[in-house]
Parts: structure tokens; C-alpha cells; sequence
């Protein structure tokens, strides 16, 4: 397992609003440590039975924790991960979508400059089965198993992680990076991470069109990577020049057609599933692999 | 967002940016208001690439011969975007041109300069590029760096590098995706002007640019009424040629699901992303939008509920084959409260598919059937 486990304290930015609240109490049942909630104004409060801080310093010096997780609405996004930044987060996950790309610039720049990680913006989180979820992901449909999973998308990184659940595939921990073009970790991050886990046997990549981080993680599979690696890239039927829902899922003048990124995987050796059941069908014959080895 | 020519040049002039001076007609009889001189530019201002190569930008040596090329202009179409108006200008004797671009480099994660010594090209097929990423915090001395490695020197890699610096300036300050001055002019009396600009401003941060409050309705002129309309409802719609509507939640699912018809033989009619947590009115807006396509057959719904709640969705499904008891009707629908959703589609007579691959199979199968016959 990588970024998350048992042991993993969170608290969350914006814990008392809608989407915060609700998420909250889900990530509490599934039996993450959350430890802090963090909304100005409403410090010495309770939130499903958690205490809410003014600010991330005070939540993370109470409780010490050092993962964020941001539910704020777009344009507070930036300030609240530079404010979770500034108070000593380690792991910052920021879930928030349509946060304008220079907002998303300006905080890796801090992130890249403190040696933080960020996953995010606009992701569903990451979950190291049966130990943490941190996010939207739904953690009923993740097990506990060898997988390592790196996506773009989230809805289909649940497909997919489904698929691999009802084959009796469990996973190691999945990370959903977000589908904005200015994000955090992207794939080489996670997959530097995977490399090393020992309980990671096998890894799923999962990509979609637009932009070239698959062309990249392609490469840096072929010199890093022993472990097996199963790609699936979403949009294959996809038209140029439209943004297929992800801010950054567009292909632009002739770049980033599924097409390139397949055959990228292809010539760096690596499998590319078809159909997320296919993705399921190619792992479960690489742990047999990795069993004989 | 995408700006028309004569706009990005207003605000590149707000920005200290100098521009030629220049006039605005949306009818070939203002060309007499127009009291630039001759020879005069007439250049069409649409929202499309291509504009030169397709005759878009015309030279009048009088106010005869303006007249005439200004009525064909007007009526100018290109790659389907129609001309909204001219802009007029002083034809330039031109010494040199350059290149000059902000945006944001996804690879990197920052904002990076482009730049060139060669002017009014393609910048995607020209070889003698620089590409220099920018620094956060923002300091001047950026622009001077970025004047010296394009070759500059004396006089004009000063005033290159003044313009390069508000250029950066104005892209964060309004929050665009591209502040682009191609070219970038040298006059025969050294004068340094922005003889053609390209803005683009990030829709994502519209709302906290109040100058720009409506503009995106008078700049939504690529989309289709259907795509517009997805817009506002907060769906994110893309047309295709096909007769089987598709309604997933999520950018990557709904791509997979697209992907999946294809694979099986089928042709999707949409693309339709309800997105994260829809609920019943923007579930049921999206079903209406996808039944409203013409070409439409059947329609494939494939819900994952992450954040999304299934009898949400089962709501919305109710409410739609109500109003459409005739529409064909393919549901997949897995994850938070799936049980409830289930029994309330089961009281309807909607039967649900838990195989995202057996749904699209039904699917395809469905739009095959002449339309008429009963779901």
C-alpha cells in the first residue's frame, strides 16, 4: 500500500458544507481516522462527533495529523491548500472541481517547493482498502489485494475497480489523480510509489485522451517499472477539438488521441485492456505470472 | 472562453499592451465614419483559425474599393463560424515580426512563455521556438530573459521585454488560458504594436471576473442549442452521429461507455457527462436532453454512484418514462442506494442491467430495431 493506512490521521478543510459533511461521515464509517474538521468561524463546534478548528494549524497541532483533505468551493481552493501548506501538511488530497488552472499552478509551485504531495484538484481521492478511504470514493466496491491503481477518471476507476473486485482481484490502494490538466501527483508519482510497495504485485494505469502525461508514464514504465502493468485508455472513439467532461480530456491538434497513448503502452511493452472486464482478464493473468515467478 | 480580435486588442490596450488604431463596422457603409487613411486592413473577426488562408483579411486602397471588399467580408463564413464584424485598420509597413504567448503547460504544471523572432506563423509547425517556463511569484526580469534568448538586443529586447511582462500580468490578472500576440510588429518607425491577438479566458474562472459577466452567452457560437443548453443545466454534452444517446456520470465512465458502443457495433448519438452528484431535476434535464436529439433511437444510461445516489437517478428515470412511455430505455445503475432504486424501477416495469457490458449489448441491439417497436 502507498500514501494511506491504518494509521493515517485526516482532517478535513471545509467539514461542516454540504459535500464536506456528507463525506465526512461516510470516510468516518468506513473507518478512517478522521481526526479534525477545519471551517473559520466555527472552531470549539462538533461534526459527527469530531472537533472543528478555525484553522489547519490549530486542527493539525491538537491532533497530529498531517493529511488534508479540501471540500471548499472553487475559488477558496487555493488559499486552503496553501493554508494546509503553510500549517505542515504532508499529503494534501483536494477533491474541489473547476478550479481555474492558474489557482492549480500556484499551489504546485508551493507543493513542489515544500516537498508536499498533492493529489487533486478535481479527484475522487485514494483508498488503501480496508484501512483508509480518503475522498468520494465509494469503499464498498474496493477489497483488499495486490492491484495498484493510478486514474484520471473517477467513475471509472470505480468500473474498474469493481470489475477487479468481482473477479476476486483486491487492490493495494488506488489513487484517482483528477482529470484537470494542473494537477498534483500524476502518474510517474504514483507509479515511483508502486514500484517500491511490496504488497503492489501488479499495476492498472488507467488514462483517457488530452494531454501526453500517458505518453510519459509509457516511458517511464519501460525504464523503472518490473513490475507488470495493465493500461486502459479511455475515448478511444472520442471527436478532436471537444472537451469530452474533464477539463483536460481534449484532443488538440492531433495531440492526445488514444491512439498515440496505446501505442506508447504498446511499444513499452505494456498491456492495453480494451474494455474495463478486459483490464480485470489481463490482471488476473499477470498475479498468475507474478505467483509463478 | 474565446475572444474575437477586436476584444483581445481593447484589453490588451487597458494593459499598457499598443495596438494600431483601428475601427469597428458591422455594416460596409460605416467604412465612411472611418477616417484612418487608406490604404486600410479589413480584416473579418470570427471565432475560427484559418482566417488569412481563407481570405478573410483584405486590403482597400479607397473607400470605393473598401466598400465592396467590406460587403463580401461581412457575409464570410469560415470553418462554420460566421463573421460578427470588421475590424479596420491602417495597412503597416512592417520592419520585423515576432511571437509572443502565455499558457499554461500541463506537463510542467505552470505557466510558460512561447516565443519566437519569426512573427505571423504557426507556432505548432515553426522550429526556431522558445519555450520558457515562468516562475511563480512573477518578477520582470522574466521578460528580459525571455527577449535575450529569442536574440534580442538594444532597444526593442527593453521594450519586448515591457511587453512580455504586462502580457504575463494580464493573463494572470483575468485569468486566461492563452493571451497570444501573433504578430508582434516592428514598424518602419520602430514602433512596437500587436498587430493580431488571441485571448482565451479559462470558463472555469469566469465567475470571479465581473467584466466579464455574459459574455459566455454571446461566445457560446460553436456550440449546438442542445450543447448550450447542457451548459447552463451544468452538464457537459457533446453531439456525435450516432442514434444511441448516451447519460453516464463521470468524464472517463461515460468515455469507457462510449467507447464500449462503438466496440459492440453501435453508434452513439451524444456524449452526455451528468457529472459528480447529480440529483433528481439535473438527472432528469439530462434525460430530456439527450431524448430532445433527433437522430436519437435509444437511450443508454450507465450510472456509477460515487457521489451520485441511485434513486436519485431512479427518480429522474420514473419522472422521464412518464412523460415518454415510448422513448427505448437501456439502465445500468450500480453503487450508493442501489436497493432503493432498484424497487422503485421495479414498480415501473424498468428492467436494470448490473453488466455494464450486457446493458451496451442490449443497447446496440435496440438501436438496430426500426424505431416504432416497443422498448
Amino acid at each position: 500500500m502507498i500514501l494511506i493506512n491504518k494509521d493515517t490521521k485526516v482532517i478535513v478543510q471545509g467539514a461542516t458544507g454540504k459535500m464536506g459533511s456528507a463525506h465526512t461521515k461516510r470516510m468516518i464509517a468506513y473507518g478512517t481516522k478522521v481526526v479534525g474538521g477545519v471551517t473559520p468561524g466555527k472552531g470549539g463546534t462538533k461534526i459527527e462527533g469530531i472537533p472543528v478548528f478555525d484553522t489547519v494549524k490549530e486542527a493539525f497541532q491538537a491532533t497530529g495529523a498531517t493529511t488534508s483533505v479540501i471540500f471548499v468551493p472553487p475559488f477558496l481552493a487555493l488559499d486552503a491548500g496553501s493554508e494546509a501548506l503553510d500549517a505542515g501538511a504532508e499529503l494534501i488530497v483536494l477533491i474541489t472541481e473547476g478550479i481555474p488552472p492558474q489557482d492549480a499552478a500556484k499551489l504546485v509551485a508551493q507543493v513542489k517547493a515544500k516537498g508536499a504531495k498533492l493529489i487533486g484538484p478535481n479527484c475522487p481521492g485514494v483508498i488503501t482498502p480496508g484501512e483508509c478511504l480518503i475522498g468520494i470514493l465509494p469503499g464498498s466496491i474496493f477489497k483488499s489485494g495486490p492491484v495498484g491503481m493510478v486514474s484520471r477518471s473517477g467513475t471509472l476507476t470505480y468500473e474498474i475497480a469493481l470489475a477487479l473486485t468481482e473477479s476476486g482481484l483486491g487492490q493495494s490502494t488506488c489513487v484517482g489523480v483528477g482529470g484537470d490538466p494542473i494537477k498534483g501527483m500524476g502518474y510517474e508519482e504514483a507509479l515511483s510509489l508502486f514500484k517500491d510497495d511490496a504488497k503492489t504485485e501488479v499495476i492498472v494505469l488507467i488514462g483517457e485522451i488530452g494531454g501526453t502525461a500517458e505518453e510519459e508514464a509509457a516511458a517511464y514504465i519501460k525504464a523503472n517499472v518490473k513490475k507488470p502493468v495493465v493500461a486502459y485508455i479511455a475515448g478511444q472513439t472520442a471527436p478532436p477539438g471537444k472537451r469530452m467532461g474533464h477539463a483536460g480530456a481534449i484532443i488538440s491538434g492531433g495531440k492526445g488521441t488514444a491512439q498515440s497513448k496505446i501505442e506508447a503502452f504498446e511499444k513499452a511493452g505494456i498491456k492495453v485492456a480494451k474494455t474495463p472486464s478486459e483490464v480485470a482478464k489481463f490482471v488476473a493473468e499477470a498475479t498468475k505470472q507474478v505467483a509463478r515467478a | 472562453m474565446n475572444l474575437y480580435e477586436w476584444e483581445a486588442k481593447k484589453i490588451f490596450q487597458e494593459h499598457g499592451i499598443p495596438v494600431p488604431p483601428s475601427h469597428r463596422i458591422t455594416k460596409p457603409e460605416e467604412l465612411r465614419k472611418v477616417h484612418l487613411g487608406y490604404p486600410l486592413t479589413l480584416k473579418v473577426q470570427v471565432q475560427s483559425g484559418g482566417r488569412g488562408k481563407a481570405g478573410g483579411i483584405q486590403f482597400a486602397q479607397d473607400l470605393k474599393d473598401g466598400e465592396t471588399k467590406a460587403k463580401d467580408l461581412l457575409k464570410m463564413v469560415i470553418n462554420g463560424s460566421k463573421t460578427e464584424s470588421l475590424l479596420i485598420e491602417p495597412r503597416l509597413k512592417i520592419a520585423r515580426e515576432i511571437y509572443l504567448s502565455v499558457t499554461l503547460d500541463r506537463s510542467r504544471g505552470c505557466a510558460i512563455f512561447i516565443a519566437s523572432a519569426e512573427g505571423g506563423i504557426e507556432i505548432e509547425s515553426s522550429t526556431n521556438v522558445v519555450t520558457m517556463p515562468i516562475p511563480y511569484p512573477y518578477h520582470d526580469y522574466v521578460g528580459r530573459d525571455l527577449a535575450k534568448q529569442i536574440g534580442l538586443t538594444g532597444n526593442l529586447l527593453n521594450k519586448f521585454a515591457d511587453l512580455a511582462n504586462r502580457l504575463y500580468k494580464l493573463f494572470e490578472s483575468k485569468d486566461l488560458e492563452l493571451a497570444e500576440i501573433n504578430p508582434l510588429i516592428v514598424t518602419d518607425g520602430d514602433e512596437v504594436l500587436a498587430l493580431d491577438g488571441k485571448i482565451t479566458i479559462c470558463d472555469d474562472a469566469l465567475g470571479r471576473h465581473k467584466c466579464f459577466a455574459g459574455w459566455q452567452e454571446t461566445h457560446m457560437l460553436d456550440l449546438s442549442d442542445r450543447e448550450k443548453r447542457s451548459k447552463r443545466a451544468g452538464l457537459n454534452l457533446v453531439e456525435l452521429d450516432g442514434n444511441i444517446g448516451i447519460l453516464c456520470n463521470g468524464a472517463g465512465l461515460t468515455m469507457a461507455t462510449m467507447d464500449l458502443v462503438k466496440a459492440f457495433g453501435g453508434q452513439p448519438g451524444n456524449f452526455l457527462d451528468a457529472g459528480g452528484g447529480s440529483d433528481t431535476e439535473k438527472t432528469l434535464e439530462a434525460l430530456e436532453i439527450v431524448h430532445d436529439n433527433p437522430k436519437c433511437d435509444v437511450i443508454l444510461v450507465n450510472i456509477l454512484g460515487g457521489i451520485t445516489a441511485c434513486d436519485e437517478v431512479a427518480q429522474a428515470l420514473v419522472a422521464f418514462m412518464k412523460r415518454h412511455p415510448e422513448r427505448k430505455l437501456i439502465v445500468r445503475l450500480r453503487g450508493n442506494n442501489q436497493d432503493v432504486a432498484e424497487k422503485m424501477l421495479a414498480e415501473s416495469g424498468l428492467k436494470l442491467y448490473p453488466e455494464l457490458e450486457a446493458a451496451v449489448k442490449q443497447a446496440v441491439e435496440q438501436s438496430k430495431v426500426p424505431a416504432g417497436a416497443k422498448r
